[in-house]
């Protein structure tokens, strides 16, 4: 009975193992990049905002930056929708890091690896009221190995913006800095 | 040494009880030894399986990788017909009798653009035996993008207008990906990621010398064939010829 146990035992976890090595592999929609969200953002009425989106590109890989330095390749970009209420300002992107590969000494690659962070900023209009708005968007990129390039891809994207009232909403404030972060 | 527990019944057939018991009745644990021995090695090539998927899913010979829709190798190479950039319809299955080398790539593709040079080399190289590369570009960036991405590698070979479903039938994720096929239309190697020249060079030299007894008196001498039966074969050939234009 025991030695039962043990086979029975030793069969599910090489069907485990079979099971984690077929299922390792990427499929279509495989993505190289999350969102590790943004901070909780709260701006008044009179306020622009500015909101930090952090992204992950996972290990080994690499993407564009925003500046990839050649027409061919795809850069990265972030694109945002807000609700009606709300103006979407500038999105800035972080630098590159310059990437040479072993296989290309010759060519110089702007990318992003690991953590890096998309700023963008956003404005109520005279039509917003107090309340929480849902910001979607998206990332679009391409991610490469040392070796190989996926097809580009989209990340979708989401965060609240929550719109305060103006402290002082007799007379309105000129916009603070956009780097202001409520 | 005297157990007071009462003894369990044996079993018919005197065995020893395979019970966890039996080590505590004063009986030498040989079978519980065993079973440790068992799984241990379970454990362990458990452990270094977990381990080599982790390492190696992605990881073909050589450093390049598998591809993630499963292997075409063995198989018949899915006939397709696309456009070149001439606007001429071409069909994988035109090729028939050649070697060819069908290459999946795109203008954003950086390692792409580093073998695409070799390429040019390679077809110039292996052209007289038989031998084809074939391109297809998988990207959205235009005709006119992707022919003057050619025109300044200055590709020597033919390049045809992707589409999807023709990445689809190969199982195409990432660029480049090459398949090998062999005279015959069956694929005898597949690649995802760049290799390096030599190893190109060595699938090639696979597929050119596979599945040769479809078109050649060269290739069913180079299966061992004698002078004779090559002449039979070469009478046969003729007879259908013939036959074929009798025929008409």
């Amino acid at each position: 009975m025991k030695l039962q146990a043990v086979s029975f035992t030793a069969a599910v976890l090489f069907g485990a193992t079979l099971f984690a090595q077929l299922g390792s592999r990427p499929t279509g929609q495989t993505q190289f990049v999350s969102f590790e969200g943004a901070p909780k953002t709260a701006i008044t009425l009179d306020q622009v905002g500015h909101v930090d989106l952090q992204f992950r590109v996972t290990h080994g890989n690499h993407i564009n930056s925003n500046r990839p330095g050649s027409e061919l390749l795809i850069p990265t970009k972030l694109s945002l929708s807000a609700p009606g209420e709300l103006l979407v300002g500038d999105v800035t992107y972080p630098p590159g890091k310059q990437l040479i590969l072993p296989i290309a000494p010759d060519e110089k690659l702007s990318v992003y690896t690991g953590d890096f962070t998309v700023g963008a900023s956003f404005m109520p209009t005279g039509k917003t009221s107090p309340g929480t708005y849902r910001i979607h968007g998206q990332l679009r990129y391409q991610a490469c190995s040392d070796r190989a390039c996926y097809p580009p891809q989209n990340l979708p994207v989401q965060f609240d913006v929550k719109v305060l009232r103006s402290t002082s909403s007799s007379h309105r404030n000129p916009p603070q800095s956009p780097h202001a972060h409520p | 040494m005297n157990d007071p527990r009462p003894v369990a019944p044996l079993a018919p057939d005197n065995a020893p009880p395979a019970s966890p018991d039996h080590a505590a009745e004063g009986k030498p644990p040989r079978s519980g030894k065993r079973d440790l021995v068992i799984i241990s090695v379970i454990v362990l090539v458990v452990a270094v399986m977990i381990w080599s998927a982790v390492r190696f899913s992605h990881r073909g010979p050589q450093g390049t990788a598998m591809l993630p829709g499963g292997s075409l190798v063995g198989k018949s190479a899915p006939n397709f017909q696309l456009t070149t950039l001439d606007g001429k319809q071409v069909s994988l299955s035109d090729y028939r009798g050649k070697a060819v080398m069908l290459n999946f790539w795109a203008t954003w593709c950086g390692p792409c653009r580093i073998e695409m040079p070799w390429f040019v080399d390679l077809q110039k190289k292996y052209e007289p035996q038989g031998f084809e590369i074939v391109g297809v570009a998988m990207d959205d960036s235009g005709e006119k993008a992707i022919r003057d991405f050619t025109q300044q590698i200055g590709t020597n070979y033919t390049i045809l207008l992707g589409k999807d479903a023709v990445g689809d039938a190969y199982g195409v994720e990432g660029m480049p990906t090459t398949f090998f096929i062999g005279r015959d239309g069956k694929v005898i190697d597949q690649t995802l990621g760049l290799a390096s020249k030599k190893e190109l060079e060595e699938r090639i030299q696979r597929a050119i010398s596979s599945g040769v007894q479809s078109s050649s008196s060269a290739g069913i001498l180079s299966q061992g064939a004698t002078p004779m039966a090559v002449l039979a074969w070469k009478k046969a050939i003729a007879r259908k010829a013939l036959a074929w234009v009798g025929g008409r």
